[in-house]
C-alpha cells in the first residue's frame, strides 16, 4: 500500500470567554473529499495532537453541512468562510483554523453571532402580515421582482460579511452588510415596503448604513454571492431620501 | 384568569408555527432550540411545497392530493386528518406568499408551480431550490416580530433533556440543558409542544443537519410517550455520498426535466457526455413510463438499488447513478435549481449543467415518530403535543416529496390553538404544582452528566455511533432481511452495553459538545431499536418498508399503525387499525400505463 | 434631521452624511479653485501674482474664509480622525481591490488634513494673507517643502478621487455593480487630474517651469 497521506492543521483553542488563547496542531490521515468538518470529526475521535498531547476535542458549530445553515463560519487560513465547503485539497497546509474575531469566543471556534439577530429585530426586518388566519392570496410580484428578491433572501447569516469589514470593529457599532441587505429585501417586498419608512429610520440609527465605508470586502466574502454593496447603496439612496425629503417637508 | 404558558422545542418551520399560532392567541410562549432557529434543519428542504391550487388548468384538486399522499403512503396515513392537511394546504401556500417568501412567480405574477414525485400535476410551489430556507426565513421572521413585541422568548443553544411530569404522569414543562454554561434547569410550562424533527444521526450519515438526531423523541418515549411507524424510514434516491453527510439533491432536479440513468455497459469507462443515446438505460422512465424520473421516492430507490447491485450497472462500477440536468437550458437550471447545482459544484468541483451527477440514494426523512391523536396533534401524555417530522400521523409508509413542509406547518397550525386551548382548560396550572417535582428531575438529569463526566472506560462515543450507522444503513434501509434485523437488534443492545463503559475525551464544564453527545448517542440508541424492532415484527412490503421475504403489501395482518411503548426498561408493541373510512386501499402500481 | 414619531437617533447619520458632502462642497469644489488659481504659476509670475492679489483683496474675505474653507475642512479632517480611528484595516488579509482603496483613503486623509494645516498656516497665516510667487518659490526651494507639497498633493488628489467614487456609492446614486465601476472611473479619473495640474504647479514654480508663458507674448 502507497504511503499514508496526511494533513497538517493547526486550531487556535480558546477553553472559555475569559480564558486566554492558544495553539494546538494536528496531523491527519487525508482522504479524499475531506472538508474541514472532517478533520475535527477526526480530531474528536481521536483528541491527540502532533507531539503526542492528548487534547479534547474542538468545539465548534456545524449544522446542515451543505452551506446553507450558515452555522459553520469560521477563519481557515485566514480567510472567513464556511467550514463544510472548504475542501482540504484546495488549502494551503498547515491549514489554519481560528474563530471569527468580530464574534465573541464561546470557546474554541464556536463563536456567538447573536447580536447579527438582535439587529434584525432593530431594523423590522419581517414582513408584518394582520395575523395567520385566513386572508387570501398574497400580492402579485412581477417574476423579474421575485428575480430581484429572491437571491437577497438567500443571505444565510453566517456573518462572514462581518468579519471581514474594517468597519465592524469593537471601537464601532456598525450593523453590517448582511442587515442591510435584509432592509432591502423588506423594502422590496409590495406589503413589506407599506412599512419601509419605519425600516429606513432604524437603519439611519446607531450603527446603520451610514457607518459603511465602502471597503467592499463584504461582497466578496459572501458565500451566497449576494450582491450587498448595491444592496447598501440602494438602501443609502432610499434612506438619504427619505432623511432630505423627512427634513424638508417632514 | 389564570394565564397559562406553553414551551415548544424545536425551531424548525412547524416548532416556529406552532409558536406563531400560540404568540397570536395572546398566550406566552418559550421557545427552545439548539441552534439559533434561523439554522434548523428545515433550510435544506429544496424543491418546494404541495398544494392543489390548480393554477395550471389540469384539473387538480386538495381530493387528488389527498389521494395522491394517502396512494403514495401506500394507505397507511390515517386518512382524515390528511384530507384536512391537503385541504388547508392551498391557504397555507397563501399565508407564506403574504409573509414574503419570493416563491417564484409566472408571468403574471401569479405564484409558479413544479411537478414533483408521486404525482401528475404540478403542484409543488417553489422558491428557487431553497424553498425550505425561505419559508424558515419568513416564519422566523415573524417570530422575530412577537419577539420584539415580547411575546415569544426564545432560549437558542439550549438543548431538551425531558419532560417535567408530575404524579400523575401530566407534563408540566421540560428539563433542558444550556450548551454553553452547561447548566441544567427546569421551566414550568401547562403545555410543550414537540418539533424536534428529523432522526438522520441514527444512520450515521444521512441529508439530514448535525442536529437531526431524534434525541428529544426517543427522550420523551423513555418517558412514556408512544412512538408509531418508526421502521418507516424514507432513503432519498438522490444524494451527493460525502465523509461527513450525504448532501441532498432535490427532486425538483427531476420534476423540472432531469433524468436518471446508467450506461447500459457495465462498467462503462467513457465519459458521461460521449455515450450516445441509445446506449444509456433511462431505467425509471423504461419501467415507469407514466411517472418516469417522479415515480415515489420508494419506487425510485429500489430501482437505482437493483439497478446497480443485482444488474451491476453503476456508474464505473460502483453505486451511483446518473441524475442528469445537462440537456436543459441554462436560463431555467439558474432560475429553478441554482440553489441545488451550486451545492454539486461546490462540494465536487464539477459543474452540473454541464455534466450529468452522480448521485445514490441516502436515508433522508423518518414517516414514523411520536404517536399523536387524531385530530390535535396531542401525545398519549398529557400536556406534550408534536408537530412536524417527529411525529407520526401524515406519510404513511413513504412521504410524497414537497408533502413535508406542509404537514409541517400544517401540524404546527394544529398544535399551537390545541396546546393553548389544552392549557386555558387545566384545573390546575404548573404553577401549582410543587416545586419538588421539578426539583427531582433536574437532579436526575444533572446526575447523568455527573456519571458520565466521572466514569471512566474504554468506549469511544463516536465509535460507537459510527457502528451504530453502518448497521442501520446497512441493514435498516432499502431492503430490509429478518436474520439481519435481529442481528441489528443484537448489535444495538451490545452498543448500549458498550454505552456503559464509554469515556468521555472531554470533562471541562463549559460548551462540552462531547457531554452532550453522549447524551443524545443513549437517546440514538434506543429509537435505533425502535425502528429495528418494529421492522423487525412487520412481516410485509409496504411503501418504504421493503422485504425480499415477504415482498407484498398485506393488508390482512399488518393495515395496522406501529406503536412502540417503553415499559420499565423494554419496548413493547401495540397494534392500532387504521383509519381508511375515505379512500379503500387499493393495490400501489406504478409500472402500469 | 429626525424622522417624525420616532425615537431612533440620527445624530450620527447626520454628521456622517455632512462629513462626505462637505468633503465635495465646498471643499473639493475650493480645491478645484486652488487648483485653477494656482495655474497661473504656469502662465507668468505677473499673472499669478495678479490673481491672488485679486483674490487677496476679495469683500467679506475673511468670513468667506472662514465658513466655506476653515471650518469645512476643520470639520471634514476633525471628523475624519475620529472615523479614521473608527475603522480598522484589514488590507493584509483581504488584499482586495476596494479594500485598498478603504486603507488609503484613510491615511491620505490623516496626511492631507496634516498637510493643508501646514500649508494654510505658511501660506495663509505667516504672509498675513498676503503669499506672492516669490513666497511659494522660495518655500518649495528647501528641498523638505518641495517633497512636503508632492507628497501633500498627491494624497489630497487620491482623497478626493476616491471620495467622489465613495460619495456616489454612498449616497445611492451609483447603486448597481455597473454604476459603481463607472463611478470609479469617474473617481480615477478626477485624482488623477488633480495629482497633473497639482505636480505641474509645484514644478513649475520649483523649476521655473511656464509652459503657457506664450499666452503673454504679443502677436507676431
Amino acid at each position: 500500500m502507497a504511503e499514508k497521506k496526511t494533513v497538517l492543521v493547526r486550531i487556535k483553542r480558546q477553553l472559555a470567554p475569559d480564558q486566554k488563547p492558544y495553539w494546538e496542531e494536528f496531523e491527519l490521515t487525508w482522504r479524499p473529499f475531506m472538508n474541514v468538518i472532517i478533520l475535527l470529526r477526526d480530531i474528536a475521535e481521536r483528541p491527540v495532537t502532533r507531539e503526542g498531547k492528548v487534547t479534547t476535542p474542538v468545539a465548534f458549530d456545524a449544522n446542515c453541512l451543505e452551506e446553507v445553515c450558515g452555522a459553520c463560519a469560521m477563519r481557515i487560513n485566514g480567510k472567513a468562510r464556511q467550514a463544510c465547503s472548504a475542501l482540504v485539497d484546495q488549502l494551503e497546509q498547515p491549514i489554519r483554523l481560528e474563530p471569527l474575531t468580530k464574534f465573541p469566543v464561546v470557546r474554541d471556534l464556536f463563536v456567538d453571532r447573536s447580536r447579527m439577530f438582535e439587529n434584525l429585530k432593530r431594523m423590522k426586518a419581517w414582513v408584518p402580515i394582520d395575523g395567520t388566519y385566513h386572508l387570501g392570496e398574497g400580492p402579485r410580484i412581477a417574476p423579474e421582482v421575485q428575480q430581484r428578491a429572491y437571491p437577497l433572501s438567500r443571505c444565510i447569516t453566517c456573518g462572514n460579511c462581518l468579519e471581514v469589514c474594517p468597519q465592524v470593529n469593537e471601537r464601532s457599532d456598525f450593523v453590517g452588510a448582511a442587515i442591510i441587505n435584509q432592509v432591502r429585501l423588506f423594502n422590496l417586498h409590495p406589503t413589506g415596503a407599506m412599512h419601509k419608512r419605519e425600516r429606513l429610520d432604524a437603519v439611519m440609527g446607531p450603527g446603520g448604513v451610514h457607518d459603511c465605508a465602502n471597503a467592499q470586502n463584504c461582497v466578496k466574502a459572501c458565500p451566497k454571492g449576494i450582491p450587498l454593496v448595491e444592496s447598501i447603496s440602494e438602501v443609502n439612496r432610499d434612506a438619504i431620501r427619505q432623511a432630505i425629503f423627512g427634513w424638508l417637508f417632514g | 384568569m389564570r394565564q397559562p404558558k406553553i414551551i415548544v422545542v424545536g425551531g424548525g418551520l412547524a416548532g416556529l408555527m406552532a409558536t406563531i399560532k400560540v404568540a397570536e392567541a395572546g398566550v406566552p410562549v418559550e421557545l427552545f432550540s439548539i441552534v439559533p432557529v434561523r439554522r434548523s434543519h428545515s433550510v435544506c428542504a429544496q424543491g418546494g411545497i404541495n398544494a392543489a391550487k390548480n393554477t395550471k388548468g389540469e384539473g387538480d384538486s386538495t381530493w387528488k392530493h389527498f389521494d395522491d399522499t394517502i396512494y403514495g403512503g401506500d394507505f397507511l396515513a390515517n386518512q382524515p386528518l390528511v384530507k384536512a392537511m391537503c385541504e388547508a394546504a392551498p391557504a397555507i401556500i397563501d399565508l407564506l406568499d403574504r409573509m414574503g417568501v419570493p416563491f417564484n412567480r409566472t408571468p403574471e405574477g401569479l405564484l409558479d408551480f413544479r411537478r414533483f414525485g408521486g404525482t401528475l400535476y404540478h403542484r409543488t410551489a417553489f422558491a428557487g431550490a431553497t424553498t425550505g430556507q425561505q419559508m424558515l426565513y419568513a416564519l422566523d421572521e415573524q417570530v422575530r416580530r412577537f419577539e420584539a413585541e415580547g411575546k415569544v422568548r426564545k432560549y437558542e443553544g439550549w438543548t431538551f433533556l425531558s419532560a417535567v411530569l408530575d404524579e400523575q404522569g401530566i407534563c408540566r414543562g421540560i428539563c433542558a440543558m444550556d450548551l454553553k454554561s452547561m447548566q441544567v434547569r427546569t421551566f414550568p410550562a401547562d403545555a410543550a409542544i414537540f418539533c424536534t424533527g428529523g432522526i438522520g444521526a441514527i444512520f450515521g450519515r444521512s441529508t439530514n443537519s448535525v442536529v437531526c438526531t431524534g434525541s428529544a423523541q426517543s427522550a420523551l418515549f423513555q418517558q412514556g410517550v408512544h412512538y408509531a411507524n418508526g421502521e418507516f424510514i424514507q432513503v432519498h434516491p438522490t444524494a451527493i455520498p460525502g465523509e461527513d453527510k450525504f448532501r441532498l439533491m432535490s427532486e425538483s432536479a427531476r420534476g423540472e426535466g432531469g433524468r436518471v440513468w446508467v450506461p447500459r455497459q457495465p462498467g462503462d469507462p467513457r465519459p458521461p457526455k460521449s455515450i450516445p443515446e441509445n446506449e444509456r438505460f433511462y431505467f425509471l422512465e423504461e419501467w415507469y413510463p407514466k411517472y418516469g424520473n417522479l415515480v415515489p421516492r420508494d419506487v425510485a430507490v429500489r430501482a437505482i438499488h437493483k439497478v446497480v447491485f443485482e444488474l451491476k450497472l453503476g456508474v464505473e462500477g460502483q453505486p451511483a447513478v446518473y441524475l442528469d440536468v445537462s440537456h436543459l437550458p441554462r436560463e431555467l437550471l439558474d432560475r429553478k435549481l441554482e440553489g441545488i447545482l451550486e451545492i454539486y459544484e461546490k462540494f465536487l468541483g464539477v459543474d452540473p449543467r454541464e455534466q450529468p451527477m452522480k448521485v445514490f440514494p441516502a436515508m433522508h426523512y423518518t414517516m414514523g415518530g411520536l404517536w399523536i391523536d387524531d385530530e390535535n396533534q396531542a401525545t398519549n401524555v398529557p400536556g406534550i403535543y408534536a408537530a412536524g417530522e417527529c411525529d407520526y400521523h401524515y406519510h404513511g409508509a413513504n412521504r410524497l416529496g414537497a408533502n413535508s413542509l406542509v404537514s409541517c406547518i400544517f401540524g404546527g397550525m394544529l398544535a399551537g390553538p390545541a396546546a393553548v386551548r389544552y392549557a386555558r382548560n387545566l384545573e390546575r396550572g404548573a404553577d401549582a404544582v410543587p416545586a419538588s417535582v421539578f426539583e427531582r428531575e433536574q437532579r436526575r438529569q444533572e446526575e447523568i452528566n455527573e456519571r458520565l463526566l466521572r466514569q471512566e472506560g474504554n468506549e469511544n462515543p463516536i465509535a460507537i455511533w459510527k457502528e451504530m450507522g453502518q448497521w442501520m444503513t446497512e441493514h435498516v434501509t432499502v431492503v430490509r432481511y429478518n436474520k439481519n434485523l435481529e442481528r441489528t437488534d443484537q448489535k444495538l443492545q451490545e452498543l448500549l452495553e458498550r454505552y456503559r463503559r464509554i469515556n468521555l475525551s472531554d470533562r471541562t464544564k463549559w460548551s462540552n459538545q462531547t457531554l452532550n453527545f453522549a447524551r443524545e448517542l443513549y437517546n440514538m440508541l434506543i429509537l435505533a431499536r425502535v425502528i429495528t424492532l418494529g421492522a423487525l415484527r412487520r412481516n410485509e412490503s409496504r411503501g418504504a418498508h421493503y422485504k425480499p421475504e415477504f415482498p407484498e403489501r398485506d393488508d390482512q395482518n399488518w393495515l395496522k399503525t406501529t406503536r412502540a411503548i417503553y415499559d420499565c426498561g423494554n419496548i413493547r408493541f401495540e397494534y392500532d387499525p387504521v383509519d381508511v373510512s375515505l379512500i379503500p386501499p387499493r393495490p400501489r402500481r406504478y409500472d402500469v400505463k | 434631521m429626525t424622522a417624525s414619531g420616532t425615537s431612533t437617533s440620527h445624530r450620527e447619520y447626520f454628521w456622517r452624511k455632512l462629513h462626505s458632502f462637505t468633503g465635495i462642497f465646498p471643499i473639493g469644489a475650493f480645491l478645484a479653485e486652488h487648483f485653477w488659481s494656482n495655474s497661473y504659476a504656469l502662465v507668468s509670475v505677473e499673472k499669478y501674482n495678479e490673481v491672488s492679489r485679486g483674490l487677496q483683496t476679495i469683500p467679506w474675505r475673511v468670513p468667506l474664509e472662514a465658513l466655506l474653507i476653515w471650518l469645512p475642512i476643520l470639520f471634514h479632517g476633525g471628523y475624519g480622525v475620529y472615523l479614521w480611528w473608527k475603522g480598522k484595516s484589514n488590507v493584509l488579509d483581504y488584499p482586495w481591490m476596494a479594500n485598498w482603496m478603504y486603507t488609503l483613503q484613510r491615511w491620505t486623509g490623516l496626511v492631507a488634513f496634516v498637510f493643508i494645516g501646514w500649508h494654510v498656516y505658511t501660506e495663509r497665516f505667516l504672509t498675513q494673507g498676503k503669499s506672492t510667487y516669490a513666497d511659494v518659490e522660495r518655500a518649495l526651494s528647501d528641498p523638505l517643502y518641495f517633497w512636503l507639497y508632492i507628497v501633500g498633493i498627491v494624497a489630497t488628489s487620491f482623497h478626493l478621487g476616491n471620495g467622489i467614487w465613495n460619495f456616489l456609492c454612498k449616497w445611492g446614486i451609483a447603486t448597481s455593480a455597473r454604476a459603481q465601476r463607472g463611478a470609479a472611473w469617474f473617481g480615477a479619473l478626477v485624482g488623477v487630474t488633480f495629482t497633473a495640474v497639482g505636480l505641474a504647479i509645484v514644478l513649475g514654480v520649483r523649476f521655473d517651469w511656464k509652459p503657457f508663458e506664450f499666452y503673454t507674448l504679443p502677436r507676431q
